[in-house]
């Protein structure tokens, strides 16, 4: 009976469990669902990591290649992210080339990437003007359920600490976390959103901080107004995630190496 | 050829296996929440992932409907980071579009499609770690996904790819072994009625080898099969105990 409601009225359904304070799958409002992360698993890339937010899977597997460096900056390498949301993820996409919402995606991760410098780029760099490293970052999803991007990004970071140049050791990088939010109905905030829930949902805002608790990056894209004391709530949220995140990942990263 | 030895004089492949063996086999099913079927396979260090969804309505262009049957929609791909070298067309290239072709083919032999008239099934299969015999860790993958999904068929789908190396058939080929100049078959199986889906060959071999090799092929894939029924067994109590309590 449920079932039948809940496809027949789905922002009906959602707002019923809303007026209680809680979503369909039991979650509060607040609360994100239970994040595992696995490092290592591909032995033909330099370095991958596989993370699961719920249901939401995302692979991401670096590999890295000699290159030179562009005439504009000599001293610097490149980081290529690229977010594949393949049609085995999900009944919505189609075959063929990458849709809008995989293009949105990489470049956002470009310009996370950047502004929050998880990797200097001038380290990346061998011999000025002439060589340089180039990383390949491809995340995949293979299950989508709302919330890609943030897995995808701690996907990315698990995966660069994962990585071993040659004749360069382990990359040290500072580790920067994205937050999701949702709201519903103009004014309900809900976080780490299910693909049913992004859908109904009538605007998102995305926060992104780094480990020492500056914002990288604060993306509102259209979508009803919010105001100023619920994005500062929404930060404030954030970085308590961020450092859950941190947590996560360095105990993954150092159970591998004590494994080795 | 200089360097490696694929057939030992002891009998012993690159990897120490005996000619016949077949690599280390570990499987999943129903490992997606999305997909209506799903499964994960490993073969030695070929890992494959295989999604279906359907039956369902048929999408894009109405003129694929068939009336009397479903349709069947494959599509094969690699991941960028799943080969030694970055593969930078994972999907669309010539490579992938013949294997989707022939992962169709097998399917369809294999699928009771005249159950599902008007419909079309999707088959996605993508290669997260690339270590020989791509073709039959698909076939085995997939084959296990389709069960997941419960759409039925006329038997399990199991294929291996042989090659053959110094007078003697080598079983389930490694990366290295498949380019080392060595004629490799690859055999998709209907176990049961030892009915063949698909046969593929593009290597030179004399024909009085070619029964010798066959003989090898089915019984590697028989050996498959065993193995997929376990996995399947195994998963369906695994599901029916929450439900007994």
């Amino acid at each position: 009976m449920a079932a039948g409601f809940k496809i027949a009225e789905p922002l009906e359904y959602h707002r019923s469990f809303l007026k209680e304070n809680c979503r369909p799958d039991g979650r509060e409002l607040s609360e994100f669902r239970t994040t595992t992360l696995n490092i290592g698993s591909i032995s033909t890339a330099d370095g991958s990591a596989l993370v699961k937010v719920g249901n939401t899977t995302v692979m991401c597997g670096i590999k890295v290649e000699l290159t030179n460096p562009l005439v504009e900056a000599p001293g610097k390498g490149f980081i290529v992210p690229n977010v594949d949301l393949p049609p085995l993820c999900s009944s919505r996409f189609r075959p063929g080339p990458p849709g809008e919402q995989a293009q949105a995606a990489s470049q956002f991760i470009a310009d996370v990437i950047e502004s929050s410098e998880v990797i200097q780029t001038e380290d990346l760099c061998i011999e000025r003007g002439k060589l340089c490293w180039v990383l390949y970052c491809d995340m995949m999803c293979v299950d989508y359920d709302g919330n890609v991007l943030d897995a995808c990004i701690i996907a990315l970071l698990a995966a660069l600490k994962n990585t071993k140049l040659p004749e360069v050791t382990i990359n040290k990088d500072t580790g920067s976390t994205r937050t999701s939010f949702c709201v519903f109905d103009d004014s309900i905030l809900i976080v780490d959103p299910t693909a049913e829930e992004e859908g109904l949902s009538t605007s998102h805002l995305t926060v992104v901080t780094d480990e020492k608790e500056r914002l990288c990056v604060v993306h509102k894209p259209g979508g009803t107004p919010l105001s100023a004391e619920k994005l500062q709530e929404c930060i404030g949220r954030a970085t308590a995630r961020q450092r859950e995140i941190q947590k996560l990942v360095d105990k993954v990263v150092h159970s591998v190496k004590t494994a080795q | 050829m200089a360097g490696l030895e694929l057939l030992s004089d002891q009998g012993y492949r690159l990897d120490g296996r005996k000619a016949t063996e077949l690599r280390k086999f570990q499987a999943r099913m129903g490992v997606f929440a999305q997909a209506d079927g799903s499964a994960y396979l490993e073969q030695g260090n070929t890992k494959a992932l295989a999604v279906v969804y359907g039956p369902h309505e048929v999408r894009g262009s109405r003129s694929r409907i068939r009336h009397d049957r479903a349709v069947i929609n494959c599509q094969y791909s690699m991941a960028t980071f799943s080969t030694a070298e970055r593969k930078r067309r994972p999907h669309g290239d010539r490579k992938s579009t013949e294997m989707s072709l022939h992962l169709k083919q097998t399917f369809e032999a294999a699928v009771m499609t005249q159950l599902y008239p008007r419909s079309q099934i999707d088959i996605y299969v993508k290669i997260l770690q690339s270590d020989g015999g791509n073709y039959s860790v698909c076939v085995n993958a997939a084959t296990l996904a389709v069960i997941d999904a419960g759409i039925p068929m006329r038997d399990y789908v199991c294929a291996c790819t042989v090659g053959f190396v110094d007078e003697t058939p080598l079983a389930d080929l490694c990366y290295a072994e498949e380019g080392g100049g060595v004629s490799s078959l690859a055999l998709a199986l209907l176990p049961r009625g030892g009915q063949i889906a698909l046969l593929q060959m593009d290597a030179r071999l004399h024909q009085d080898h070619l029964e010798a090799l066959m003989e090898a092929a089915m019984t590697a894939c028989k050996g498959v099969s065993k193995v997929l029924d376990q996995v399947v067994r195994q998963h369906l109590q695994e599901a029916s105990v929450p439900s007994a309590e």
